[in-house]
């Protein structure tokens, strides 16, 4: 159990609301493992229980059915919220306080003594680039760097276990990459991160393992280049003549030939050598051959709008 | 602890920023400032006047603030979701609880000190003498508004704010006429058990209010207490109970709340 940052049997959780008859099915009998160690992608779109999946792992609501395991420990104990810190979607502070102030909360609700506890925030300050703004209140704050105040009061206990809902959420491009570096730096160390987001660009590059989530229900899991593999390779021609492309559709991608350019959109499986050979058996000239590896954004499309159309 | 003080910090900041607190506390200073210009009035003469009004104020400003803040301290940090970041630190549930109520506590610490020595000011200015008896009933309206913080904050546990303050302005209501209503029924031959002992249970079970009420020796001093040490030992042993026990009671009910 412990070999896991996070295990999750079954996990079902069902909202039953005070007025609705029907209850929500928010998650259905999710089994995640992470492991330590790892990024861990947590995607999904909007609705799919990533949040309520979070809350459970923190102890802020109950599994319904189920279990969750967070750090060898029950979803909840007490004693595991020393070595986790979670990063809430779009987090809210007590904006009347400074960046400083808010710091010194959250290292007090951690039992951080003095004198660390400056050091450790004036250091977090600095590492999240706001020590210029540390004695101004969090309500004059835009929104990336009320994120990063998120982040830091995340760091303020060194985790082992960050768990980020949507961490790049409304930021701008060059506010992603500060944090995608951050998330980077933060596996370096040895962390584990859960990171929830339907974002996908930045998630794409950093994560290990992916885990997709459709209606409660996890619809895909595995390792980035194993789920993105099976792309596929443009080729484009001149002066081909026709007699090739009966020939080409027959190693089995799509072809097309007009005035004697041909196009063709050849799986990435070696065969385009072939491809190739023959358009310049047959007198042809290549102009371009370019490789399109398939995206997070198009698995992510293609696994959700399978899923939904059963 | 450092964690149930850091929250109980926290609340108290957050609340002395509150603009609809400070409205009030701000009115009631000013009424308390210009009360003596009421003085041609007086009927029964100047120190009753100054200091059952002063008195009134103070208790009608430290009752709604303490309804207004308590209603708000809970379900306002779900709303804005400032409690997940804190929940997933290593805060337990009754230690939120706690911080919430001794900052509120904390609070209207800071409005009775405030409007308390505006009224002695006044006090002494017009009736030209200090009179400690007013400070015993700064202490046990404190208290009053102490205990009725836990009765919202115990409803804010499981109600929303609208209905907490019919809840807990219903509860202070009858708090305070209670045991005169039941003293009435017990003195009328007429009524049966069946009416009595329902009121009885009540009464009992209501946090009784009406004992917080002294000001009446102060503003008639021929009328003694006979025992007034005793009297305000017991009445605020009486509330620091009801509040243990109302905390309590939050703070199981909070447990199983889900977020
Ligand atoms: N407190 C609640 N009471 C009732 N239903 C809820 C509650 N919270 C969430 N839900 C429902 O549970 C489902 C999953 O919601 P959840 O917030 O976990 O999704 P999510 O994957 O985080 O989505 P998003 O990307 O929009 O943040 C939704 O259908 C939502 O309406
Ligand atoms: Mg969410």
């Amino acid at each position: 159990m412990s070999d896991y940052a996070i295990k999750t049997v079954n996990l079902t959780k069902r909202y039953s609301g005070l007025w609705s008859k029907t209850p929500v099915e928010a998650v259905k009998k999710l089994n995640l493992e992470v492991h330590r160690g790892e990024i861990f992608g947590f995607l999904g779109p909007n609705g799919a229980g990533k949040t309520t999946t979070i809350k459970v792992l923190l102890g802020i609501i109950y599994p319904t059915e189920g279990e969750a395991y967070v750090l060898g420990k029950p979803a909840g104990d007490p004693s595991n919220h020393y070595n986790l810190s979670y990063l809430p979607e779009n987090p809210y502070f007590y904006d009347y306080m400074t960046g400083e102030e808010i710091l010194t909360f959250y290292a007090r609700l951690f039992g951080i003594p003095e004198p660390d506890r400056t050091k450790r925030v004036r250091e977090l300050l600095d590492r999240v680039g706001l020590s210029r703004a540390a004695n101004q209140p969090i309500r004059t704050y835009s929104k990336g760097m009320q994120q990063r105040i998120g982040l830091a009061q995340c760091l303020l206990n060194d985790p082992q276990l960050l768990i980020l809902d949507e961490p790049t959420a409304g930021l701008d491009p060059i506010a992603h990459i500060d944090i995608r570096d951050m998330i980077l730096d933060l596996r370096a160390q040895g962390k584990t991160l859960f990171i929830s987001s339907h974002q996908l660009s930045d998630v794409e590059r950093v994560c290990d393992r992916v885990a997709i989530l459709n209606r409660g229900e996890m619809v895909k899991l595995g390792k980035l280049e194993e789920l993105l593999s099976g792309g596929h390779v443009e080729l484009i021609a001149e002066k081909v003549n026709e007699g090739v492309l009966e020939p080409i559709r027959n190693l089995g991608g799509r072809a097309s030939l007009h005035d004697g350019r041909l196009i063709v959109e050849q799986p990435d499986d070696g065969t385009i050598d072939r491809v190739i050979d023959l358009v310049r058996s047959s007198g042809g000239h290549v102009i371009s051959v370019k490789p399109y590896r398939r995206t997070l954004e198009d698995l992510f499309v293609e696994t959700i709008q399978g899923g939904n159309r059963q | 602890m450092n964690a149930t003080f850091a929250l109980a910090g926290a609340t108290f900041g957050e609340a002395i920023r509150k603009r609809i607190l400070l409205v009030i506390l701000l009115a009631a200073l000013v009424i308390l400032l210009i009360s003596p210009a009421f003085e041609p009035f007086a009927g029964r003469g100047q120190r009753t006047l100054v200091i059952s009004f002063g008195f009134g104020i103070i208790q009608l400003a430290g009752t709604f603030i303490a309804i207004i803040m308590c209603t708000g301290l809970i379900p306002t940090e779900i709303e804005r979701r400032t409690i997940y970041t804190i929940l997933s630190k290593p805060v337990q549930r009754y230690q939120f609880v706690l911080g919430k109520l001794l900052g509120a506590i904390a609070t209207l610490g800071f409005v009775y000190l405030t409007m308390g020595l505006m009224f002695l000011l006044i006090t002494r200015w017009t009736l030209g003498e200090f009179d400690p008896k007013i400070v015993q009933g700064l202490i046990m309206f404190f208290f009053q508004s102490s205990l009725l913080a836990a009765v919202t904050l115990f409803f804010s546990t499981f109600v929303s704010p609208l209905v907490n303050y019919f809840l807990s302005g219903g509860v202070f209501l009858m708090g305070n006429l209670m045991s005169t209503f039941l003293d009435t029924i017990q003195r009328n031959p007429e009524v049966t058990p069946l009416t009595r002992i329902p009121v009885q249970i009540l009464t009992v079970l209501l946090p009784n209010f009406a004992n917080f009420n002294i000001q009446n020796p102060i503003i008639n001093p021929e009328q003694v207490l006979t025992d007034e040490v005793a009297y305000l030992v017991q009445t605020i042993a009486y509330a620091v109970i009801y509040m243990v026990l109302l905390l309590v009671a939050s703070i199981l009910i909070f447990n199983q709340r889900e977020m």
